[in-house]
């Protein structure tokens, strides 16, 4: 069993160590307790898995992928392990199935209405809108109430207004720009005032995109629950916009960098190229290299920033995600993350994608065993009477109904 | 962990599913009945009722009872014994597949040959369904931009052919075509140019049949050749060739362009592909039907074309394909293979 070294300022406690609690003032909180959490998966037994689900869900035409993506989830909970116990997922293939045909029907109608004029376009979008919140509820829902630990089931409490305060916005620069587009009578000849407003639609996209992220994390970490414990995201927008300005800085950086290295380089690919135009080739050749060389200046402009951005998202999230009982530390480092990216991408290029499962169980297992959980409260009385479940139930109806469960 | 348990027994963690605190309990079966028993729990399940744990390497063991409580056991290899002993379920043959190395590459080495099966077939039948809903409009403006391309590039110039000449050949061609049954023909345009491609003839989707001048001097203006290559770029653009092709080596590109309506990427790349791939055998050989067909349709001899692909045979051993192959879709840039002359001379024979 790996399990990592994380740099917790917190002292690891044995379990008897706890501190007798009539000993402690009702003025200091309980001590907390850090669990440890580890994942005991390995890559190549995760590839049978994922090749035996490859095969059966391209045989079925997709239709398998609920009962893959149940193994896979089994898998990776049933080998998480959290104080000695582990998670397990519970999602029926069944329901599942159902909520991935209503999906796919939604996007088949949605993307006929786009065939139409601009204005079925934007009602469309709008529809669209409108039911994406409940959606994504319902999501969140069936994933974290099919989610178990020691026997409980965890629980997302967040309300259909909330949801949907937390989602319209990011629907709001798509449906500008439609409405903009609605303006323009001649696609190849646009007023000059389209120009100006799509330029300040994307200015204003631009700058509240953390703030729209900031609300979407904030509805999904601040309502989750097990038993009588309820989280809530103690994090206010100006770090995340922090970050984002680091995270341009970042960007910037790397591709200066990386576009010294191309300029370097590029002259001698480009006459590689040249030579290869001319005579009878066929179109998938010279396309593929088109495609592989604009794909290659992609990852290296990515291969830096994206690693910073997800190591320093999730520890921002994770450590203010909390609640009286439960506190959590995330300590992904940037160095480890790039190092294993970098790993990663280079075997899965060499073994033509067949590394994927391994650098998946790899990923998992960094991501997972540098987070923290600080236990406070008692688990030993932690109850989750099943009435409550009862008198929500309209809550999990859609999700329980449908299954639905996009991969966030 | 197993010292306190009877042979036959298993001891593991019994969890109520409303608290979190674990209480140890032991297992055995008996009659197809797991029996449960710990410190005041006194417990009896149906086998069959009961969510068997599947086998993996690693990880616990956690079985799920109908009522939400759950068994965990943290010895897998425990567990895995005393169940083959004791008579508990076995695994899925999904599990025994996913157990076995060798069940794991046969099922890789099927999904290749499936994949490589649809790619060999799948492909070009999905390309045929894109194809079919594609209006029209696409066609014309795929065609207009490879020819505004092709111009670009100097591989063709425009023609020097005296306009009597030219009006001559569009007359004896849109003569020969009112022959055909009526409304099998497609729209088409003939474009006349000359240039580096040499002797040569190609149609582009929405209509354009473009042919040299070099063509022309070649076989010195006979009619009947002229019909037959016509009649070939013809069935081209009958059975929509350029766009099928143009679809299938995009049909990423092109299945999103028809699901979103939105097809300007399949227009940018059209002239790079059109201008370079070449038309599969089938393609070239629904072409020469259509050709003998308007050949008979109008009294000649399919033999008119065995002798002008000879005649670019020729041409190719000698001069090389250098310049000619830029083109791929041109009837002229590969020289025919013997089974494409022998389907025109057997065509000759039967009328």
């Amino acid at each position: 069993m790996i399990s990592a070294q994380n740099g917790s300022l917190e002292p690891m406690e044995e379990a008897g160590e706890r501190l007798d609690p009539v000993m402690v003032s009702d003025a200091t909180p309980p001590m907390a307790r850090a669990l440890q959490l580890s994942f005991t998966g390995s890559g190549s037994e995760y590839f049978r898995i994922w090749a035996v689900n490859l095969l059966l869900t391209i045989v079925t035409l997709g239709l398998y992928r609920p009962w893959a993506k149940v193994r896979r989830l089994r898998y990776f909970y049933g080998n998480t392990v959290l104080d000695d116990h582990a998670f397990d997922f519970h999602g029926d293939p069944l329901k599942m199935l159902r909520g991935l045909l209503l999906v796919g029907a939604m996007l088949v109608v949605y993307s006929f209405a786009r065939r139409g004029s601009p204005m079925a376009s934007l009602v469309a979008l709008l529809a669209l809108a409108a039911l994406a919140p409940a959606l994504m509820r319902a999501a969140f829902q069936f994933r974290l109430g099919n989610t178990s630990w020691r026997g409980l089931r965890f629980r997302f409490h967040g309300d259909l207004a909330g949801a949907y305060r937390a989602l319209i916005p990011a629907f709001i620069p798509g449906a500008a720009f439609l409405a903009i587009g609605l303006g323009v009578t001649d696609p190849l000849h646009p007023p000059p005032w389209f120009f100006k407003a799509s330029g300040g639609v994307t200015l204003i996209t631009l700058v509240l995109a953390p703030l729209i992220w900031w609300g979407l994390k904030r509805y999904q970490h601040g309502h989750m629950g097990l038993g009588p414990w309820r989280t809530t995201l103690k994090l206010g927008p100006m770090p995340v916009y922090a970050l984002g300005l680091k995270l341009i800085g970042v960007m910037l950086l790397s591709a200066f960098l990386f576009g010294v290295l191309m300029a370097v380089l590029g002259a001698k690919l480009g006459m590689a190229l040249h030579g290869l135009s001319e005579g009878p080739r066929s179109a998938a050749a010279t396309l593929a290299i088109t495609f592989a060389v604009g794909a290659l200046v992609w990852l290296l402009i990515l291969l830096v920033p994206m690693p910073f951005a997800i190591s320093r998202a999730q520890n921002m999230i994770w450590d203010h995600t909390e609640c009286a009982e439960v506190s959590f530390e995330s300590r992904l480092g940037f160095w480890p993350l790039f190092g294993l990216t970098v790993q990663n991408w280079l075997l899965m290029a060499v073994t033509l994608g067949l590394y994927w499962p391994f650098a998946a169980v790899a990923m998992y297992r960094l991501k997972v065993e540098s987070v923290t959980p600080q236990l406070r409260g008692d688990l030993d009385h932690l109850r989750d009477p099943r009435q409550a479940a009862v008198t929500d139930a309209s809550g999990d109806f859609a999700g329980d109904l449908f299954g639905i469960d996009i991969g966030l | 962990m197993n010292e306190h348990a009877l042979p036959g027994e298993l001891a593991a963690n019994f969890f109520d599913g409303e608290h979190a605190s674990a209480h140890p309990v032991r297992l055995h079966i008996r009659d197809g009945r797991l029996h449960i028993e710990g410190e005041a729990i006194q417990r009896t399940v149906a086998l069959a009722e009961v969510q068997w744990p599947e086998r993996t390497r690693h990880g616990m063991r956690m079985l799920h009872l109908a009522d939400g409580s759950s068994i965990q056991c943290s010895d897998s290899a425990a567990w895995d014994q005393w169940s083959a002993t004791e008579g508990g379920r076995s695994d899925g043959w999904v599990v025994r597949t996913q157990q076995r190395w060798g069940l794991v590459l046969a099922s890789l080495s099927a999904l290749l040959a499936i994949l490589a099966s649809a790619y060999v077939w799948g492909v070009p039948w999905l390309a045929s369904a894109i194809v079919a809903t594609l209006p029209a409009s696409v066609d014309q403006t795929v065609g207009e931009a490879t020819l505004a391309s092709i111009d670009a590039r100097a591989l063709v110039a425009p023609s020097h052919l005296p306009p009597a000449q030219r009006r001559g050949i569009r007359e004896a061609f849109d003569a020969a075509v009112a022959r055909l049954p009526a409304g099998t023909a497609p729209r088409y345009r003939l474009e006349f140019r000359s240039g580096k491609i040499g002797p040569n003839a190609f149609a582009l989707p929405g209509g354009a049949i473009v042919l040299t001048d070099e063509l022309v001097e070649c076989v010195k203006g006979e009619r009947a050749v002229i019909v037959g290559v016509l009649g070939h770029e013809l069935g081209h653009l009958q059975h929509r060739h350029g766009m099928r092709m143009l679809v299938q080596a995009g049909i990423l590109t092109a299945a999103s362009g028809a699901l979103w309506g939105d097809f300007s990427s399949l227009m940018a790349l059209a002239p790079v592909w059109l201008g370079q791939a070449a038309y599969s055998r089938d393609a070239e050989r629904e072409a020469d039907a259509e050709s003998v067909q308007l050949m008979l349709a109008n009294g000649i001899s399919p033999d008119a074309m065995v002798g002008f692909f000879r005649a670019v045979e020729a041409m190719h051993a000698g001069q090389g394909q250098a310049q000619a192959g830029q083109l791929g879709i041109a009837l002229a840039s590969h020289p025919a293979n013997d089974e494409r002359i022998a389907y025109f001379q057997r065509a000759a024979r039967q009328h």
